[in-house]
């Protein structure tokens, strides 16, 4: 059997946290493969709506990154954001989605190395998880109700 | 010739002032002498007072001048000759070689990781080491490499030409020679920055000697995530993490004994204290920071309140002292100071010591100005004057940032833009730059098209290559929905490249395309070029990213990278298919402009916007032209200021381009940026008159006034007046009470108004107008008495020689403490002053015969109502709040609004005048152009779907949201709308939709993971 | 009970009488004895059919954004409508977010005791075929044709009604009844603390029972007051967050989608609960975060007309406690 390998989408704000990826490849920090990255302007962009449709695709884990406070590009997207967050996180927490499966994080273009950082802690709680057996629309490993 | 400047620095301010003059038609060409543009501030880590990461904010910029095409970037080159005469200068450049030809590199760094030979690092302050051939920095621009001569094997010894070997750009070049690039500009822009104190020259403090003794910079260095240390702060002796941290301020700064040309305070370094004090604490819990230095001089937005934070959240002393001797202990490589304080002299260790040092000219600031033959002043800077901030002793050339005297950020951008104002006024004979492309006509792109995708996989040479199996990808591709061809590159971004794109959308009639190579962030401009020059739509276009994020950071995982590779090239095949073409909505611009307050600063703005030929509707709410500079007499370096007024005035009245309406007030603005339209009312005759006009863009400059003091007896005695009071007595050559002979002693009171709770700002003014009024004072009578009790002396950057001067003309300073304020009570005897001397620890009893209170500046309370109007925001203490406190200090949020002067925040003269000239050269940027191009991917409103509730015109910062009252749904003005897609996320039933990143085409990215 | 019914018909009367509304919404007896329904009044003469009693649930305030579809262009130019405490909540909802003019409604508020929930009577009757009800201050009397039961009231409230902190109405223009402004102290539901004190694995278990009862009938959208969108994100195409079917994870969605675009809004006045025909237990999945809201914002929904919302706006020293640092 091999060792279970999960898919981590990673939506990622254009002017720090992607430029922060970036800055994580130029440095050559290597972190755990199973991230793939969507692009957005801004973590205001983030519907939350997206984490939730991730999930019911049957990705298994979902990480949303943008600048930290104080210095988004657009200025304050992502204090709306870090709103929207808390609530989302808060409910699909409360209707038994682990919470580490949902994950929210600021990274900054000047830190490859947090960034990298926090893919493998992303990865490594995902890991331990184990895949998501539940909510997905394929039905894969689904906790069938009678 | 067309509008032509030469930018000599590319630093922040040069690379401001680059972009106002590129974005508003005139060609630049910018020397820098190092091999990338960034200067300082790309070394630093945060910058204060927001902590905002300073790369974050800047490499935008950097990105935005390399690529502006009215912009030349001269690399490793210094100015060896100017001739001429404004404005038709010529200038010789001499370019050194880099050994690495810029057109071939594509900044892949494989030479850099294959070069043996490693070297000290200047970026990091030689903490680490790089390699002979690099790159200077992640976000250098330009991304080339250079061979450093000295170092390099083949150079030296004639053998080795490893980088060549594995440079599959061939752009190694062991032969290039120096150039000299002779240029014909109209004008120049000095902007190199100046250099820093070497702290070994102060070797009590142990520099160089005792391991654990950095300087400021090198510290910023050891903070910064992309630093030595990747943020973590270690001893350099034993690796461990400091506790006890010490910042000795005022190394090389504030300071004759180091020579004659560090008297002057370097403006920065207090809040560089305060700053890492308090990123120090966000590290490391348990660190305790100590400043040790004379003031603490945080007189700009927003700094007091940062200093309180250091105090209060991460208990960071500041001491009021001076350091006398440092001493090691060998054991443990700790460091004890001895200082003087409390009246005795203390000794206490530290873990590190962090040596604040000072800005200062260097050689080649001076080799310059001699080259130009530009004078200097006394601190060995380019010397200019306080009516003219950014002019040199030679005309047609400006000069811009600490050149010209040490300052920060802020005021730096704000001198470049000023500066660029001043530049593009020398223009006026020459046309505007011209840049004709023509391009095919675009093939229409119909929603229903079968999308037709094209796929190109980058080998980047090895870097994506010898990791990814590019072959692999480009066959996986081939099988996805909707591909019509996919193709593997060596170099995507080569110019072969780009003729074979064009060749395989001809050949495959291909309407969508997918680069999957590097990142977007740098790459995306070339490649949507490509497609335009083939007649598609650029937004037809989407980058994978497969190096930066995938074969650099997965080299021990080829299969899984490969993997992940095919993965996001399928996920931007799936989104391709909803990608749609986009135009850039134009809106024309009235070249008409309103600027509201005609004081000095909306003077100055007004006059620099006729200057460069566009017309001014200038606003003025009383009766005369000259706001609070009618009741400044001279300046404290000892220039008139009324004959300057007076000229100023009659220069704005008989401007045929500026249109004065004094009485009146805006009673409307409506609009966005390139067309607003105001209503202007007039008092006439006791009756409002009301006035339509059009403009393209607005500039705030209306004021502050005087804080009217309740404390010290003001108003209850008429011994107790402002200083702006006494300067009208001294004016008249006369004090108070027509006796002269019986005032003996005066007691000024600083911060009154000021840095209390009512107004927690520093009014940053009052401690130079004090020094200014009091050696007044002793040059009308050296007899009289004078003391001056402050909280701290503020006599920032050149100011500080006053401050000298004042003491030796025997002014008395007087520190006292927030909590001690000076008790005033009078008497049948006169008026008594109480006041705690820190230093003795006494009281001390002061009977003067006038008491000067320098009462600070507050913000006007009809600002809430501009504010409002203008949907612009103010800061909490009641000042106009800028775009951004570092690099947009003239902008709003809102586009074609700008500020300056005393509406922004409380500023001398020169710092005025320098600020309005900014406002001026923001708002040529707007009203240069003939339309203004929207950005392409920018919101969008289904009428069906909006509910007409609001949110969106909530969330969005730049108010770009409008409801339309008639059929209650939102509007969006896309002149003002910069695409972050809050409102799209907020929107519950999706009505808007964010062009470019629609739900539909993120959902289907996501559906391919 | 009645003194306040006849002051309400009094009230409406006069309202009608004098033109201050053109159409009042309030409740009259249904044609089952438990039950109250929606009347809409136009004519002086009609407020007599007006009832008020521990039955009177329906949260009115959904009607108010169909029947001013446009502002601008409204068939009434003012509208009164019945409110008690939760009802007000939406409609101040609704006015701020632009949905009804504040000028063009007429609140009148009603001292709320709680609502009785029918299907406990229900429940407590085994079947019995009930005649008719009647109330006293604490208690409801319920008639069969043999005898009579008598409960307590306060047994019989809705979960909603129970936990509800401003059973007054805040915004009013005029109030039937006694007004008391201070928030009350709030019983929390029983089977809410039990699911949330449910391990993660259970607490899904129990969301996916629920919902796996769902016919997607959107009964509960069409009873809320905040549902007022023209097109709701569960039918939308472009994008097609979810499929039209009756799989269970799309069924999720739609619940998931439709409690987080309450965040903020939801008043907690249970119409949602009561609107299901399969009984689901909705209030245990969206009360969670009517107190998150609370206690991470400060917010309750509805209490104020200036306050922003708390999606429409932020502080910047916002809690970020969920954020991930590096480890």
């Amino acid at each position: 059997m091999t060792a279970f390998e999960p898919k981590i989408v990673a939506f990622l704000c254009n002017w720090c946290s992607y430029a922060g990826a970036d800055l994580a490849g130029v440095s050559r920090i290597q972190y755990a493969p199973n991230i793939r990255i969507i692009r957005v302007p801004c973590s205001g962009r983030i519907n939350p709506f997206y984490i939730i449709k991730a999930l019911q695709n049957g990705v298994d884990g979902v990480l949303v990154s943008g600048c930290h406070p104080g210095d988004c590009h657009y200025l304050s997207g992502n204090f709306f954001a870090r709103r929207r967050f808390a609530l989302v996180k808060r409910f699909l927490e409360y209707v038994g989605i682990e919470p580490e499966r949902v994950q929210f994080s600021w990274v900054s273009a000047a830190e490859g190395p947090r960034f990298a950082q926090i893919i493998e802690r992303v990865t490594s709680d995902i890991k331990r998880l184990g895949p998501l057996a539940y909510f997905r629309k394929d039905g894969a490993g689904t906790e069938k109700v009678k | 010739m067309h509008k032509k400047v030469l930018v000599i620095g590319g630093g922040i301010a040069g690379v401001q002032a680059s972009l106002d003059l590129a974005d508003s038609g005139v060609e630049v060409y910018l020397v820098e002498r190092a091999p990338s543009i960034g200067g300082r501030m790309a070394q630093l880590d945060k910058t204060f007072p927001t902590n905002d990461c300073a790369m974050c904010i800047l490499s935008p910029k950097l990105v935005e001048a390399g690529s502006h095409p009215y912009i030349n970037i001269i690399t490793n080159a210094g100015v060896e000759a100017v001739q001429g005469e404004a404005p038709h200068f010529r200038a010789s450049i001499i370019k050194q070689p880099r050994y690495v030809d810029e057109e071939k590199c594509t900044g892949c760094g494989i030479c850099m990781a294959k070069c043996p030979v490693k070297i000290p690092d200047d970026y990091n302050k030689g903490l680490t080491k790089t390699k002979c051939i690099r790159i200077p920095f992640p976000q250098a621009v330009p991304a080339v490499a250079i061979i450093d001569k000295e170092h390099c094997i083949f150079h030296q010894r004639g053998k080795c030409r490893i980088c060549e070997k594995f440079c599959e750009a061939k752009a190694i070049d062991y032969d290039q020679k120096q150039e000299i690039i002779d240029l014909e500009v109209g004008s120049i822009i000095l902007a190199a920055g100046v250099g820093e104190f070497n702290a070994a020259l102060k070797d009590e403090y142990g520099y160089k000697t005792f391991p654990n003794v950095v300087t400021s910079i090198e510290f910023e260095r050891l903070l910064s995530a992309s630093g030595p240390t990747r943020g973590h702060i270690l001893r350099p002796s034993d690796g461990k993490e400091p506790q006890r941290i010490a910042f000795i301020q005022c190394v090389g700064s504030r300071d004759l004994q180091a020579g004659n040309e560090h008297e002057h305070c370097s403006a920065i370094c207090c809040m560089q204290a305060a700053k890492d004090a308090i990123i120090l604490g966000e590290h490391l819990r348990d660190v305790q920071t100590s400043v040790f230095g004379m003031d603490i001089r945080a007189y700009g937005k927003n700094f007091d309140n940062f200093v309180e934070r250091a105090e209060q959240e991460h208990g960071t002393r500041f001491i009021r002292s001076r350091i006398s001797s440092v001493e090691i202990d060998p054991a443990q490589d700790n460091l004890t100071i001895q200082y003087a304080g409390n009246g005795r002299v203390e000794r206490e260790s530290f873990d590190m010591l962090v040596l604040s040092v000072g800005l200062q000219s260097t050689p080649g600031l001076k080799g310059l100005a001699a080259k130009m033959s530009l004078r200097l002043n006394d601190g060995g800077f380019i010397r200019t004057t306080t009516f003219s901030p950014v002019g040199t002793s030679r005309p047609g050339i400006f000069v811009c940032g600490t050149m010209s005297g040490p300052k920060d950020i802020p005021e730096s951008v704000i001198e470049a833009s000023a500066a660029a104002s001043s530049a593009r006024a020398m223009l006026n004979e020459f046309p505007a730059k011209e840049i004709c492309i023509e391009y095919p006509a675009q093939k229409p792109v119909n929603d229903g098209d079968r999308p037709r995708i094209g796929v190109f996989v980058c080998n980047c040479g090895i870097n994506i290559g010898a990791t990814v199996k590019v072959k692999e990808v480009v066959d996986h591709a081939a099988g996805l929905p909707y591909v019509s061809h996919s193709e593997e590159l060596l170099f995507a971004c080569s110019q072969d490249s780009q003729k074979l794109i064009d060749e395989k959308i001809h050949e495959f009639d291909l309407n969508r395309i997918i680069v999957a190579a590097c990142t977007p962030r740098t790459h995306e401009p070339l490649f949507q070029n490509t497609l335009v020059k083939a007649g598609l739509n650029p937004y037809l276009f989407e980058f994978v990213n497969i190096r930066e994020q995938c074969s650099w950071v997965h080299q021990q995982v080829p299969e899984a990278a490969t993997g992940k590779a095919k993965e996001l090239v399928a996920m931007a095949v799936r989104k391709a298919a909803y990608l749609e073409p986009l135009s850039n909505t134009r809106s024309g611009v009235n070249k008409n402009s309103l600027v509201i307050g005609a004081g000095l600063a909306g003077m100055t703005a007004a006059l620099d916007l006729a200057a460069q030929g566009y017309h001014v509707d200038l606003v003025e709410k009383e009766a005369d032209l000259g706001g609070n500079l009618r009741h400044i007499a001279c300046t404290l370096e000892g220039e008139e200021v009324t004959p300057f007024l007076m000229s100023l005035i009659d220069q704005v009245e008989r401007d045929p381009n500026i249109t004065v309406h004094t009485r009146s007030s805006v009673a409307e603005i409506r609009g966005f940026v390139g067309n607003f339209r105001t209503k202007i009312e007039t008092r006439k005759n006791g009756r409002n008159e009301t006035a339509s006009i059009e403009h393209g863009v607005v500039i705030v400059a209306t004021g502050a006034q005087e804080y009217a003091p309740t404390e010290y007896l003001y108003g209850q005695d008429e011994r107790v007046m402002t200083q702006r009071e006494l300067e009208k007595y001294l004016t008249q050559n006369n004090l108070p009470d027509g006796a002269q002979a019986r005032v003996r002693s005066v007691v000024m009171i600083q911060c009154v108004g000021s840095r209390s709770d009512e107004n927690p700002y520093c009014s940053r003014v009052c401690c130079s107008t004090a020094i200014k009024n009091a050696l007044r004072l002793k040059q009308f009578d050296p007899k009289i008495d004078i003391f001056v009790l402050n909280r701290d002396v503020r006599s920032y950057g050149l100011k500080e020689s006053y401050y000298r001067k004042a003491r030796e003309a025997g002014v008395i300073f007087i520190h006292y403490d927030k909590d001690a304020e000076p008790v005033v009570t009078r008497s049948d005897q006169g008026l008594s002053v109480l006041v705690k001397e820190e230093i003795i620890g006494r009281t001390l009893r002061l009977s003067p015969d006038l008491l000067i209170l320098s009462s600070g500046i507050v913000p006007l309370a009809e600002n809430r109502t501009l504010s409002q109007m203008l949907k612009v925001p103010l800061g909490t203490d009641g000042f106009f709040l800028e775009a951004h406190v570092k690099l947009r200090p003239v902008d709003f949020a809102t586009d074609g609004v700008f500020v300056c002067g005393l509406a922004h925040y409380p500023k001398d003269i020169s710092e005025t005048i320098a600020q309005a000239k900014a406002a001026a050269a923001r708002a040529v940027t707007v009203l240069s152009k003939d339309e203004i191009e929207a950005e392409g991917k920018v919101a969008m409103v289904s009428e069906t779907r909006c509910n007409g509730c609001g949110l969106c015109v909530e969330v969005c910062a730049y108010k770009a949201i409008e409801l339309d009252p008639k059929k209650n749904v939102a509007v969006i003005v896309e002149a003002l709308c910069k695409g972050c897609g809050t409102c799209a996320a907020s929107c519950r039933p999706c009505a808007i939709s964010l062009k470019g990143w629609r739900d539909e085409q993120i959902l289907a990215a996501l559906s391919a993971v | 009970m009645n003194s306040m019914q006849d002051e309400l018909i009094k009230t409406v009367a006069k309202l009608l009488k004098d033109h201050t509304v053109d159409l009042f919404i309030g409740y009259e007896q249904g044609t089952l004895p438990l039950q109250t329904s929606p009347c809409f009044l136009t004519a002086e003469e009609d407020a007599k059919r007006l009832v008020w009693n521990s039955l009177c649930a329906n949260n009115l305030a959904v009607y108010l954004p169909r029947l001013m579809p446009d502002r601008s262009n409204a068939r009434y130019k003012r509208i009164g409508v019945l409110c008690k405490g939760c009802d007000s909540r939406s409609v101040a909802g609704l006015i701020k977010e632009k949905q009804v003019a504040r000028d063009r409604v007429f609140v009148l508020g009603i001292a709320c005791p709680g609502i009785v929930d029918k299907k406990k009577i229900a429940g407590l009757m085994k079947g019995t075929e009930i005649d008719g009800v009647e109330e006293t201050a604490d208690e409801i009397i319920v008639n069969t044709r043999d005898s009579s039961r008598c409960f307590k009231k306060k047994e019989l409230l809705y979960e909603c009604c129970a936990d509800c902190t401003h059973p007054s109405p805040l915004l009013h223009d005029a109030f039937i009844g006694k007004e008391n402004a201070a928030p009350r102290a709030p019983q929390a539901d029983a089977r809410v603390r039990e699911f949330s004190s449910k391990e993660r694995a259970g607490r899904w278990k129990v969301f996916e029972a629920e919902l796996s009862r769902c016919i997607r009938c959107y009964a509960c959208r069409n009873a809320c007051p905040n549902c007022y969108c023209r097109e709701c994100f569960a039918e939308e195409t472009k994008p097609a967050w979810i499929g039209v079917t009756d799989d269970l994870s799309d069924i999720m969605f739609y619940h998931m989608g439709r409690i987080l675009h309450q965040a903020g809004r939801c008043v907690d006045c249970g119409a949602c609960v009561r609107a299901c025909p399969m009984d689901i237990d909705l209030r245990l999945f969206t009360r969670v975060l009517v107190d998150e809201v609370q206690e991470r914002f400060g917010y309750e929904p509805g209490l104020s007309l200036e306050e922003s919302a708390p999606l429409a706006t932020y502080r910047a020293e916002d809690k970020q406690e969920f954020m991930t640092e590096p480890e």
